[in-house]
């Protein structure tokens, strides 16, 4: 299983480039209906195409542990479905021809960074406040057990 | 910034509220004359009242009373506000405000207008919950930027407004405290995320109400409530307080009862922030030269402009009512002098999984600043993690989880080619094609939704179900353009119908067209008149 670490951005030519193949069986062509929404989710049929490498399905619990967020059996058992069905549909961009398209980090850049120079904050009262256990003049966390 | 308000005629007919005691009801003035042999004013609700308070015609106070009234009528069938402060406080400033009036003082051009914010934007003066649970009771140290700048000019924050729970969801129903109902039709949801200032507007709560849209969360419960919703482009106006859901997606956006009504609040809040790095030093124009009285139109007032009707977005799985009035519309620019064409834009489709892609991994990131330690509720244990894990999984919806779940995934390690990289790439070919579209055409038409508020509880297990609805909206954040939405027909539903918005798509920082034709479009619309039942019966009573 390839290892789900923490977000890592750039470096593009590092990761090994993962192709259209999912699971390594052809994908489907479905739609959803749902009222009046009924061809807005087409997929498109495809099938794999280089079998390089596979992505992995998604593991709710490894992401959860990930995330930070405790989640329930229950809750494992009830989001995995759903999660899967969402993954899936993200995978139909792995169809499209992007090569020689540059990524856009969004939609129009000016560099408006503003001068390095630190000012103090007047609310910090305001801002200690917010904190649930504070005493003064540490914010008060429980230890941090060795990761293994 | 020095704003110059074209000088309000003398009015014709009632204004709009009448002063009131206690127990008398409020006269909405429902006449609209197709024509009238004296000059009407423009129809904006700021500018009447500006011209009410500055004549003395009535008090700040007596508005302010007025709406409060109506405000807490509708309130327990509507639930559209998670927080509403002491009416004294409200009143305290409106008198304050009218003894500036009386000192013959300036006072700001959104002075004594009533403002509803969506609740993952920061106010200082009352809490602020962005919708969950984790952040419940939390009071920001700051007021945000738009906030901050609405306030300054006058204007009356009248409350904090329900929202699908920081930002995402499209109905409201992914709030973590209650779901607000749609004023139309009250089993229907009001659209979403912002769904509660679309609401508070549609029902005449308030008179205008800032929102967010990275999705379409102005735009599309703009159009369900029937009022009109105002997405900037990117980097127009300041994300300063604006819980961030996607950081390359999200703007603050504005709600009124009217074209003029949104683009005043807009140019109150627009403008460079020194605590956004990516808002834009462009100079905000002065948008409200173009509302102007529509007996000054000439024949044909939009004669030569250039229309593009996006052929992906009357087609299969849109609502033959929407697409009905959708068509009406294109007649109606036709009528005023321009020319409708079609226009395909190729990849359309493919924004709405990059959007989800894209939202999901940036709110991921986002999110993880909710770890119960500096702000927010805290599940206490006796171990760090297991401290973040508990308060994360107490604080935070499903549909909340669930993204953080998939953006988790998309960014993980070897992961970010196959899907965020790809989804940029989708992005910048998106941003490419409305460059072209909008080279031919002055402006993009579309439906906002591709149908009418539907039922509370209808898509609330199929996530996909839901997400389908985005398709219309979506790849204007992905462009990072601007766009306005303004209610243009009916579909049969509720008791009186249900409104179906037309949103029009502008070139980068095009606000300022954007605004004049759309007051244009909206003065001159044929039974334009959008006000939901639930307003008028307490007219009647």
């Amino acid at each position: 299983m390839g290892s789900v670490g923490a977000m890592v951005k750039g470096a593009s030519s590092s990761y090994a480039v993962f192709c259209g193949s999912f699971l390594g069986s052809p994908r489907l062509g479905f739609s959803i209906h749902n009222n009046n929404n009924k061809n807005l989710l087409k997929f498109r049929s495809f099938s794999s195409k280089n079998t390089c490498c596979s992505l992995q399905p998604p593991d709710v619990s490894r992401l959860a542990k990930t995330a930070q967020i405790s989640l329930t059996p229950n809750e494992v058992e009830e989001f995995a479905p759903k999660v899967q069905q969402v993954i899936d549909w993200f995978g139909q961009l792995q169809d499209v021809d992007l090569q020689s398209v540059e990524p856009s980090i969004r939609a129009d850049t000016e560099n408006n960074l503003r001068d390095n120079a630190p000012e103090t904050f007047e609310h910090r009262d305001a801002m200690i406040g917010a904190v649930p256990t504070y005493e003064k003049p540490y914010i008060k966390v429980p230890r941090v057990l060795s990761m293994d | 910034m020095i704003l110059t308000l074209q000088t309000p005629r003398p009015l014709s007919r009632l204004p709009r509220f009448l002063p009131f005691s206690t127990n008398a009801s409020i006269t909405l003035n429902q006449s609209q004359p197709a024509t009238s042999t004296s000059p009407s004013p423009p129809h904006s609700q700021i500018l009447s009242t500006r011209h009410s308070l500055l004549s003395r015609q009535f008090s700040a106070a007596d508005l302010l009373r007025s709406h409060l009234h109506r405000l807490n009528l509708v309130e327990p069938h509507l639930h559209s506000f998670l927080h509403l402060p002491d009416p004294s406080d409200l009143l305290a400033q409106a008198e304050s405000l009218d003894r500036r009036i009386a000192a013959g003082e300036d006072v700001g051009p959104l002075a004594g207008v009533l403002v509803a914010v969506k609740d993952n934007i920061c106010t200082s003066d009352m809490p602020s919950t962005g919708g969950s649970r984790i952040l419940e009771g939390y009071r920001p140290p700051f007021d945000a930027t738009a906030v901050k700048r609405a306030k300054g000019l006058g204007a009356i924050v009248v409350g904090k407004t329900n929202l699908d729970e920081f930002g995402m969801g499209s109905t409201t129903e992914g709030s973590a405290y209650q779901v607000t109902a749609n004023p139309w039709d009250l089993s229907r949801v009001p659209g979403g995320s912002s769904g509660g200032s679309a609401a508070a507007v549609s029902a005449r709560q308030c008179v205008v109400s800032l929102g967010s849209d990275t999705g379409g969360s102005v735009r599309q419960p703009a159009s369900f409530c029937g009022v009109v919703g105002l997405k900037p482009t990117y980097g127009r106006v300041s994300r300063f307080g604006l819980m961030a859901y996607a950081s390359s997606l999200d703007t603050v956006g504005c709600f009124g009862s009217s074209v003029a009504d949104a683009g005043i609040l807009l140019h109150a809040i627009a403008g460079h922030d020194r605590f956004d790095a990516t808002s834009s030093n462009q100079d905000v124009p002065n948008f409200l030269s173009h509302f102007v009285s529509p007996s000054s139109f000439e024949s044909k007032p939009l004669k030569g402009l250039r229309v593009g009707l996006i052929r992906e977005t009357i087609g299969d799985g849109v609502d033959a009512g929407v697409i009905s009035a959708i068509h009406s519309a294109a007649s109606h620019f036709e009528e005023l002098g321009c020319s409708v064409n079609e226009v395909s834009l190729p990849s359309f489709s493919l924004g709405l999984p990059a959007y989800y892609i894209l939202a999901s991994s940036e709110s991921s990131s986002n999110l993880s600043r909710y770890d119960g330690i500096r702000y927010g509720n805290q599940v206490y244990a006796d171990e760090l993690d297991s401290l973040y894990g508990s308060s994360r999984a107490n604080g935070f919806g499903s549909e909340v989880k669930m993204r953080i779940l998939m953006g988790t995934y998309a960014l993980s390690a070897g992961y970010y080619d196959a899907y965020y990289k790809r989804a940029q790439q989708v992005r910048t070919i998106i941003r490419n094609s409305f460059k072209e579209a909008l080279s031919q055409n002055d402006i993009l038409i579309s439906p906002a939704a591709p149908s009418a508020a539907y039922k509370i509880g209808e898509k609330k297990n199929d996530p996909l179900a839901m997400y389908a609805g985005d398709i219309m909206t979506v790849n204007v954040n992905l462009a990072g353009l601007p766009a306005l939405v303004l209610p243009c027909g009916f579909v049969e539903g509720g008791t009186a119908g249900l409104p179906i918005g037309l949103q029009m798509i502008g070139a980068a920082f095009g606000e300022e067209e954007l605004l004049r034709v759309g007051h244009v479009f909206e003065q001159t619309l044929e039974n334009g008149r959008f006000v939901p039942p639930i307003v008028s019966e307490d007219i009647a009573s």
